[in-house]
């Protein structure tokens, strides 16, 4: 029982540059390692592929985390997408990667040949990823693993803004991150954020949407309580 | 393919018009600000770095001894050139410059010509033959909006730091010039009368709500654009409104009395930062000692006898074809300069015919450059950088042996070391010149 339990590798929530050997297979047996993004096996050992910081997800989920402009498509990511093309039976929507993702017109809930979605270019969608791999177009579908519609689709009014990968993480980060936190208890405002670097802010007057879009840009190198403190200033700047 | 072009979202179209009406703009400005504006300045004299917000545009200015115009016979010349590199853009190919990077240039190269900004008489060396021609560079570094104010705004800190090489006519027929090296006399700069500023503003809607200097988005959004270049004194230079939406002339003159508040803050602004570099630079000549500069320089000529030569030669080349050399690039080039000039002038002589090599100052926009023949510009030396008190004397006269010119320019006009050694050693033959020459030589031969 004792040599199923799986390793942890020494570097977990260190920052890796490509090449690190992260974990050694040959004194490993009989264990299952399951391997996210920027990592790759290589023989007997598992390297790592890009720069960032090694995250590990008990028991044995391992992947490298990095802030980038560039978003790399990953199954299960929720995305914020900009519809760019319609074809008879994909939507090409841009999610700020190294290729368009298809959404499929039948993905959405209740999804028949007959109430297919009607979006014009530009169009702004909130969805989930469902096939990403190297050598095909990711695919989007706006429908949870059960089928339901849940909170996927459209977003309407409101404005969107690009961030970094890793600012949008750290927005979905939980606990809520300090940043929102502060931000909520006085102003009203929807927020949805896409892995991809986007996010989306809606709120009933246009200068609180802008009052939270630059605290969430601004944001980008703050710290926890520097991101409290700047929330704190700019509120009371604006009573 | 994908257009590569950024277009908006449905959502951010309606939203930064929505709150356009209510005079709110999405980066929290008002309607009438500009972004924080950034002026550095390089190394070199005549290149400033610009950003406005998060746009970057760097400014290059470069000059060159051409023949003029033939209806301008005592007139330089001002050309801008334009680099929209992919890098800062997606929708930017390379190769081709696309229409944006036309219509930028134009609308900057009439600000400044137009307005005659920059005094183009004097940069006049010998009328009909020799005139300056002055090149600016432009590179769009990083394009967040507003390419047009940002790059004007680098052209004319660029052209306020340039510095031109100063060169006198002399010679038999009074036709010879003779470009002297930056060590020897203090360069001149550009005489600019006023600073045009150019003010970009957006229109939307029916025309009715117009901001400045707008971003990338806004840029997506808007139905118009008017260009207004002005200056401090509110005069004036150069309007560009190219299609889009129609506005009213009324709008129009409100548009130029606001422009020419902003242009005086820019122009200011762009004043202090020059003359900031300006004591800076002028702070850092004071410092320099000449034993220190004496130290510097022996360097290479003492180690690098063998690649000296090849160094030597490739200059020589270049030498005639330009006639100057404005550029000084890399620290390689600087050390080439300081090579005792009785060696350069012999290589000159050999190498005259020799092919052309590429170089960074070898750029000609006019293909009918001065042909070597007609130009006859001697290679001004450098002043004598040896550092050991001995040798200094030696390198003196036997310049002034080859090439009678340089003697007569010599006499007229060196500054700094050189005087103190000539005081030192006043009465002088050609004898004393030709000796050191042949000691000089075989030490050469002794070292490689």
């Amino acid at each position: 029982m004792e040599s199923r339990k799986p390793q942890r590798s020494a570097l977990v929530d260190s920052y890796v540059v490509p090449g690190d050997v992260i974990l050694d297979l040959a004194d490993m047996t009989n264990q299952t390692i399951k391997l996210g993004a920027g990592l790759r096996q290589d023989c007997d050992t598992i390297q790592a592929t890009s720069a960032g910081r090694l995250r590990l997800s008990k028991p044995n989920k391992y992947w490298v985390e990095n802030s980038q402009k560039r978003y790399v498509p990953s199954v299960e990511d929720t995305v914020l997408g900009i519809v760019v093309d319609t074809k008879p039976d994909n939507f090409l929507v841009d999610i700020k990667g190294p290729n368009l993702a298809f959404l499929p017109v039948l993905s959405f809930e209740g999804g028949t040949r007959r109430n297919i979605p009607k979006f014009e270019i530009g169009t702004l969608i909130y969805a989930r990823m469902v096939k990403a791999n190297s050598i095909m177009n990711p695919e989007l579908s706006c429908m949870d693993a059960s089928g339901k519609a849940a909170e996927f689709g459209q977003l309407k009014s409101g404005y969107t803004f690009e961030t970094s990968t890793g600012l949008a993480r750290m927005l979905l980060s939980s606990p809520t991150c300090p940043l929102l936190e502060a931000l909520g208890k006085k102003l009203s405002f929807e927020i949805a954020v896409g892995l991809n670097g986007r996010v989306w802010v809606n709120a009933p007057s246009p200068s609180n949407v802008i009052v939270v879009s630059s605290a969430i840009k601004e944001s980008e190198s703050y710290s926890r309580l520097q991101q409290k403190s700047m929330v704190e200033k700019l509120l009371a700047k604006l009573s | 393919m994908m257009d590569p072009r950024w277009r908006p979202t449905v959502n951010e179209r309606e939203f930064i018009e929505q709150a356009l009406q209510s005079d709110l703009r999405v980066d929290g400005r008002r309607p009438f600000d500009f972004r924080k504006l950034k002026i550095a300045f390089g190394r070199e004299d005549g290149s400033a770095e610009v950003e406005l917000g998060e746009t970057r545009v760097m400014g290059y200015v470069t000059a060159q001894l051409v023949q003029p115009y033939k209806d301008r016979p005592n007139e330089g010349t001002l050309a801008i050139f334009t680099e929209f590199s992919p890098m800062a853009d997606p929708a930017f190919e390379p190769g081709r410059p696309g229409e944006a990077a036309i219509e930028l240039g134009r609308v900057i190269d009439r600000g400044l010509r137009e307005s005659r900004a920059v005094d183009m008489e004097s940069l006049c060396v010998v009328a009909g033959k020799h005139v300056w021609s002055v090149r600016v560079d432009l590179h769009i570094l990083d394009n967040e909006g507003n390419l047009i104010d940002a790059a004007n705004i680098a052209a004319l800190a660029a052209l306020s730091t340039f510095r031109r090489p100063e060169c006198t006519v002399g010679g038999d027929d009074g036709q010879q010039v003779t470009v002297h090296d930056s060590e020897v006399r203090d360069p001149l700069p550009l005489t600019i009368h006023h600073l045009p500023i150019a003010v970009t503003f957006a229109y939307f809607g029916d025309g009715n709500v117009m901001v400045i200097d707008p971003t990338y988005k806004e840029e997506a959004v808007m139905g118009g654009r008017m260009t207004a270049t002005i200056n401090s004194n509110g005069d004036v230079c150069a309007i560009q409104k190219a299609g889009g939406e129609g506005v009213m002339s009324s709008v129009i003159m409100q548009c130029l009395r606001i422009a020419s508040v902003k242009a005086a803050d820019i122009t200011s602004k762009i004043k202090r930062e020059v003359d900031d570099y300006t004591t800076e630079k002028a702070l850092q000549k004071v410092k320099r000692t000449p034993a220190l500069v004496a130290k510097k320089v022996n360097v290479p000529d003492v180690t690098m006898e063998e690649s000296t030569h090849s160094a030597l030669e490739n200059q020589a080349s270049k030498a005639p074809n330009d006639g100057q050399q404005i550029i000084k690039g890399d620290d390689d080039h600087q050390n080439i300069k300081r090579i005792p000039p009785l060696t350069v002038d012999r290589t000159v002589k050999h190498k005259q015919t020799s092919t052309f090599v590429g170089g960074p100052s070898n750029w000609d926009p006019y293909s009918k450059g001065v042909s070597l023949s007609s130009l006859r510009i001697s290679q001004f030396p450098d002043p004598p950088a040896i550092p050991n008190d001995g040798k200094h004397e030696d390198t003196k006269p036997m310049l002034t042996e080859s090439n009678p010119e340089v003697k007569s320019v010599l006499n007229s006009g060196t500054a700094g070391e050189s005087d103190e050694v000539k005081e030192s050693r006043s009465p002088k033959s050609l004898i004393d010149a030709v000796k050191p020459k042949h000691r000089r030589k075989k030490k050469q031969h002794g070292n490689s």
